[in-house]
């Protein structure tokens, strides 16, 4: 048997010249080489999913409005209640809470239990299996130009709301620190969404519609244990207990709370300890279902 | 000096498990909680040998196994038992270097993203595949030329024809200029013109890089322009393994002689030579045993009437029916295993 690329041509035609041998890099430089490689693919699958996503200029504008309209329904509901009812969380706290909501959501939105679960069904998958590159690539350079396309259209439209509504909206704290940890508990959101919808994504390679799994453990549960259908310090105690162990609060409530400024230190940093643990566990069973879905794989169709 | 061997597989084995289901409502529940499970053998036991450079058709009927074969030596899916090496590798490990040295081409949307031009896309196939940018000006341009596609290079792939999509396919799938290059049925639903420059391509392609080619495909002027050596598998079994004329002499040992004469000699009984399959004035077409070949040949010669003379294989078509219709007594295919869950 053969093993090099140019031993696999027979005589018919001219042999091409081979490069000279290289010797093996050092792991620092392979390591220098790989990123390099890697951030070359990456932003060469983001261009084009940009000069794709620019096609549908329309859609995108249509979907930034209805990433505003939940919020402004369930605003205005909780407005209405909360009038009635009172508790500590006043109308600014939450006009705050439901303007920064649609954001944080579009930030850490994750859609590879749709997208990557047709692949294995209809066998499109079998496309990505044949490159030197992991098919989850292809999802993550799709999901990177999605976001920032729809934060271009949605962020104005928050920007807009939030200047007429200013005067009602308590006072942030919007120093440096503050935003960092933000920036890192949205990163932290970013990554347990896309862990955790994608390894939901992958018992598709056993369920035909991973549709349903996905709406028990992946929509109605992080509706209202995330915070989306309600703020989770409105919740009672023991609930807010049990959120604190699960991973959907960690997936959008959490960098909310620190943008309002209502965790300790310590709390947050007990947040990012969980959180990441939640990462490391949907991570490595995502692995295992990956390894195992292949085997189980049948790349029908494609 | 023998070509080295680019695959190799023994004893080969797939199976695929399928659930499947009656007619009717009554069957829908039955199926929802006693689930009937068969066991599909897609490929039994296949021994394949292709030494490097070599140009084989993979033949036979729908359902013959042939795709899944090329699934599992492209590394898609494994086999249930048997082992694989092409190009030095276990393909379903699908190491880096194993992808690099391979392409599979199944219809005309397996590499070009449909929303953007095939231009985009073999920018981007360049990066995956790590070529520099001379490397990939050179290949682009070189398969550009040899398959003519430069005006559809900016045209959404989506815009473009069944034809020129299928071309900027073979371009993508090659640009990283593979040893080994799988083909699922490169030119179905093309025109025949179309057809045959696809043929010319891949015929230029292997004589230029001599790549490994295995090709599947259900016309058979494909493999009889493109291959010399023929591969046929039926019901996941390996029926034939060998050069094309032998097939046709294997399933068809006859040859088709087609006589015109000046005037039809006297006593002339084309009967005596084979079976006459057509007539027409002084033109015969009369099916003879192969073996009697020359020697009738010689003797109508010998008459000095004969205005023409052809002697044909019979079309390969026929004589793949031929070989499918005498493999088709029924074999152990499938099992069925009712499994109550």
């Amino acid at each position: 048997m053969i093993t090099s690329p140019e031993a696999l041509r027979g005589p018919p035609g001219p042999t091409p010249t081979s490069p000279p041998p290289e010797t093996p890099p050092g792991p620092v430089a392979w390591v220098v080489r790989a990123t390099r490689r890697r951030w070359r693919i990456g932003s060469r699958l983001v261009s084009a999913n940009w000069q794709m996503a620019l096609g549908y200029r329309g859609m995108l504008l249509v979907d930034s409005f209805r990433a505003m309209l939940n919020p402004l329904v369930l605003v205005l509901a909780w407005l209405s209640v909360t009038r009635q009812a009172g508790g500590e969380f006043s109308d600014g706290d939450y006009l705050l809470y439901y303007l920064a909501l649609p954001v944080v959501t579009k930030v850490s939105e994750c859609w590879t239990v749709f997208t990557l679960s047709e692949e294995i069904r209809t066998g499109t998958l079998n496309r990505h299996l044949l490159k030197p590159l992991h098919p989850l690539w292809f999802h993550v350079a799709e999901h990177l130009t999605q976001k920032i396309l729809q934060l271009l259209h949605l962020v104005p439209v928050v920007a807009t709301l939030a200047w007429a509504v200013g005067p009602r909206l308590p006072a942030l704290d919007l120093s440096w620190p503050r935003l960092v940890v933000m920036g890192a508990a949205l990163a932290l959101a970013t990554i347990l969404r896309f862990t955790m919808t994608t390894t939901i994504a992958m018992t598709g390679f056993w369920i035909e519609r991973v549709e349903n799994l996905n709406l028990v453990l992946n929509a109605a549960i992080f509706a209202l244990m995330g915070g989306m259908v309600v703020p989770l310090e409105t919740l009672p105690s023991w609930m807010r207990w049990v959120t604190d162990f699960l991973p959907y609060r960690y997936t959008l409530s959490f960098p909310l709370e620190i943008l309002r400024g209502r965790i300790t230190p310590g709390q947050a940093a007990g947040g990012f300890g969980v959180g990441a643990m939640w990462c490391l566990a949907w991570f490595v069973v995502g692995q295992r279902l990956w390894r195992r879905g292949l085997l189980a794989y049948t790349a029908h169709g494609g | 000096m023998t070509a080295p061997t680019a695959i190799r597989t023994c004893a080969l084995h797939r199976d695929f498990v399928v659930t499947p289901k009656d007619e009717g409502l009554l069957a829908s529940f039955r199926n929802l909680f006693w689930p009937r499970q068969e066991t599909l053998q897609a490929v039994r036991g296949l021994d394949l040998e292709i030494q490097a450079g070599e140009m084989v058709g993979f033949l036979g009927p729908n359902g013959a196994g042939k795709t899944t074969t090329l699934k599992m030596l492209s590394g898609l899916i494994p086999p249930t038992s048997g082992t694989i090496e092409v190009a030095g590798h276990q393909p379903f490990h699908r190491e880096a270097a194993f992808l690099n040295q391979i392409s599979l081409v199944m219809g005309q949307k397996q590499n070009l993203w449909w929303d953007l031009p095939p231009a985009e896309t073999l920018a981007i196939h360049r990066e995956i595949y790590g070529l520099s940018a001379e490397e990939f000006r050179q290949r682009r341009d070189e398969l550009v030329e040899m398959l003519e596609i430069g005006p559809c290079l900016t045209i959404q792939a989506r815009k473009l024809s069944l034809g020129q999509r299928m071309r900027c396919e073979l371009a993508t799938a090659l640009l990283h200029r593979p040893g080994i290059l799988f083909l699922d049925e490169p030119t179905i639903g093309l025109d025949i013109l179309m057809q045959k420059r696809i043929r010319t391509f891949l015929l230029d392609y292997h004589a230029r890089f001599g790549t490994t080619v295995l090709l599947t495909s259900h016309y058979m002027d494909d493999v009889a322009a493109l291959t010399r050596r023929v591969i046929v598998i039926n019901r996941g079994r390996k029926v034939f393994d060998g050069p094309l004329t032998a097939l046709t002499a294997r399933a068809r040992p006859e040859r088709i002689l087609t006589v015109t004469f000046q005037a039809v000699p006297a006593g002339f009984s084309p009967e005596n030579l084979g079976r006459v399959q057509e007539q027409e004035g002084p033109r015969f077409r009369i099916i003879i045993a192969r073996e009697r070949a020359p020697e009738i040949a010689a003797h109508l010669y010998a008459t000095g009437a004969v205005s023409d003379l052809t002697l044909e294989e019979p079309p390969l078509e026929e004589a793949m029916a031929d070989l499918f219709a005498g493999d088709a007594t029924p074999g152990p295919e499938s099992s069925s295993t009712p499994d109550r869950a």
